[in-house]
């Protein structure tokens, strides 16, 4: 059985379909990419995925139960973790700090507990903060722990945004777009983290429009076009697809 | 290196700490009354900023009524302490009134964001004063309440100038240590989290509704305590207290102090409260130049906050911050070249 089960899913801005019927399954341990042209709906479906947005119509399963109509924190308390294309850090507070708020929802200091220090409050902190260390590690970001988010460059934020993501203890990652801004050398880091994140056992979705990154680490490929899947299956696969080149050269040769 | 930063904060923590004890101690030691009730106002309204500054500078939650949910906690205990409650029963139902008023105006209001927000809690501030000046039976309408009793526990009545600023600044450091604790752990971090990036909170798991309701209620039960103390204080409320103005000075003071900052607030809290009596502090001043700080004191408040939002969005801890990282690279190049 898949872990991420996707029907009909259809979201409507307008006009315009964003996301047109779009039905895929991802299963457990693997890596699956989504890629399309820009305005393909990639986003709008993670959207959909995560609750950020409410499909108008389909329905969304993780692991047999329905994600379509919770609310995003409940999503990511289901084990559905995500980055976002445009980074949402915490700036103002440390590289370390923004990975413990990813521990936030399996945490349960509360108001009057930190505020009275009750027991018990010390020792979950101490957790708290060994679990992030190691997220940062992970990634590579260890060094940088007392720095504050703001400072760091754009290819560490994304990294950042990953630890953080998986202080979230999730069984299935989504990332929009991991390697945009990065370089070739980080790219290919960025390649080695995906894998040591799969073999942790965290299933992960990949928006992503760096083909050569797509083509190395995915088992699974689908394509948008227009809202609309016109392929998938494994890379070798869809690289030679006709529907896809059409799409990607076809749509932006001719406009 | 990251191993030498918590001693050197904790160094400097314990170093404020002790620079508050003696502050605190100095009008009592000076045995000068006038001193000791200004510094009494502080203390109740460091009480009221460290709620507005979870709000507002943790969470970045703006409210421009709080003022009313002081006037809630002065009136409720002030009205039933009247009618022969004791203390304690008054400032626990003053607390919880501004609490609730808290959350009647949290449960709609929150989804709201900036501007809306700040419109619906300055409107929630001018109902709650229309409420204090026209239902006359509770409040004592435009003439207020008078005689309220002094606060007591027990048999024992704080009714001279020196126990009343005992029991203040008592309070007042407690809230203080409750709220340092809150701002370091994880209810602290998910405030910051939410002012940070609310779509990056609830990607993490955090209910922030929730949150923003929680924190609401917390900052309007700490304005309602600021409120029966007070009440039992001056011994008298009028309407004339709890008006916009005074919800505009607390937010000017936690954007002084610098958002995100507790230190920050209470420097905010003291300076902008000594400013009206700068006389108490800075000895010789001229008469006339502490009128003008009393006639002109809405208008520098106004003053401060714009400037501070243009040259110095850090506030105080800010410009303290800054001035750390300053002095290590100092010492640090210092180091260099004496190896």
């Amino acid at each position: 059985m898949s872990m991420l089960s996707v029907r009909g899913l259809t979201r409507r801005f307008g006009g315009l379909t964003a996301v047109d019927n779009v039905s895929f399954d991802v299963y457990e341990g693997t890596i699956h990419a989504i890629i399309g042209p820009n305005g393909a709906g990639k986003s709008t479906a993670f959207n959909l995925l995560t609750g950020f947005d409410t499909p108008d119509a389909g329905e969304v399963r993780f692991e047999g139960t329905r994600v379509t109509g919770l609310r995003p924190h409940r999503v990511t308390r289901l084990g559905i973790a995500r980055t976002f294309q445009n980074t949402q850090l915490f700036d103002s507070m440390s590289v370390l700090e923004n990975v413990l708020v990813g521990t936030h929802w399996h945490t349960k200091t509360g108001f009057l507990r930190a505020a009275l220090h009750l027991p018990g409050v010390r020792a979950e902190e101490r957790d708290s903060r060994e679990l992030a260390r190691h997220h940062l590690r992970l990634v590579s970001l260890e060094h940088l722990a007392d720095v504050p988010a703001r400072d760091l460059p754009h290819g560490q934020r994304r990294l950042l945004e990953i630890a953080r993501a998986l202080a979230t203890r999730p069984r299935l990652l989504l990332l929009d777009e991991p390697a945009a801004g990065l370089n070739s050398a980080e790219t290919g880091q960025l390649a080695g983290t995906l894998y040591r994140i799969r073999d942790m056992g965290v299933t992960i979705v990949i928006v992503e429009h760096d083909m050569g990154l797509v083509m190395d680490v995915s088992d699974e490929v689908m394509v948008l076009n227009e809202g609309a899947k016109i392929a998938e299956g494994p890379p070798r696969l869809i690289q030679k697809d006709p529907a896809v080149i059409e799409a990607y050269l076809g749509g932006d040769g001719g406009a | 290196m990251g191993r030498r930063h918590p001693t050197r904060s904790r160094v400097m923590a314990h170093a404020g700490l002790v620079a508050g004890i003696v502050l605190l101690a100095l009008p009592l030691v000076l045995g000068d009354l006038y001193l000791v009730r200004i510094f009494t106002l502080v203390g109740i309204n460091l009480v009221m900023v460290t709620g507005l500054s979870l709000l507002f500078g943790y969470a970045g939650q703006i409210s421009l009524g709080h003022a009313a949910f002081f006037g809630l906690g002065a009136y409720t205990s002030g009205f039933l302490t009247r009618l022969g409650w004791p203390w304690v029963a008054g400032l626990l139902a003053g607390v919880l009134v501004a609490a609730a008023g808290g959350l009647l105006l949290a449960l709609p209001s929150l989804r709201l964001k900036g501007h809306y927000l700040a419109m619906a809690t300055l409107g929630f501030g001018e109902i709650a004063l229309f409420f204090f000046t026209e239902a006359e039976s509770l409040t004592g309408g435009s003439d207020g309440l008078r005689e309220i009793p002094a606060a007591a526990i027990g048999g024992f009545s704080f009714d001279t100038p020196t126990l009343k600023y005992a029991l203040v600044w008592a309070t007042a450091a407690l809230v203080l240590l409750l709220a340092a604790n809150v701002v370091r752990l994880r209810p602290g971090r998910a405030l910051r989290a939410i002012h940070g990036s609310e779509l990056g909170a609830q990607a993490c798991g955090i209910d922030t509704v929730r949150i923003k309701t929680q924190v609401f209620v917390i900052s309007a039960g700490l304005a309602g305590l600021a409120g029966v103390l007070y009440a039992h204080y001056i011994g008298f409320v009028s309407p004339s207290t709890f008006t916009l103005n005074l919800s505009l000075i607390l937010v000017a003071m936690v954007a002084l102090g610098g958002m995100g900052s507790l230190s920050g607030a209470v420097a905010g809290t003291v300076l902008l409260t000594l400013l009206p009596y700068a006389d108490a502090i800075i000895p010789g001043l001229s008469r006339d130049t502490v009128a003008f700080l009393q006639d002109w004191e809405s208008d520098i408040h106004g003053l401060v906050l714009i400037l501070v939002m243009l040259f110095m969005p850090g506030g105080i801890a800010g410009l303290g911050r800054q001035l750390a990282v300053r002095l290590r690279r100092t010492s640090r190049t210092a180091e260099g070249g004496a190896s």
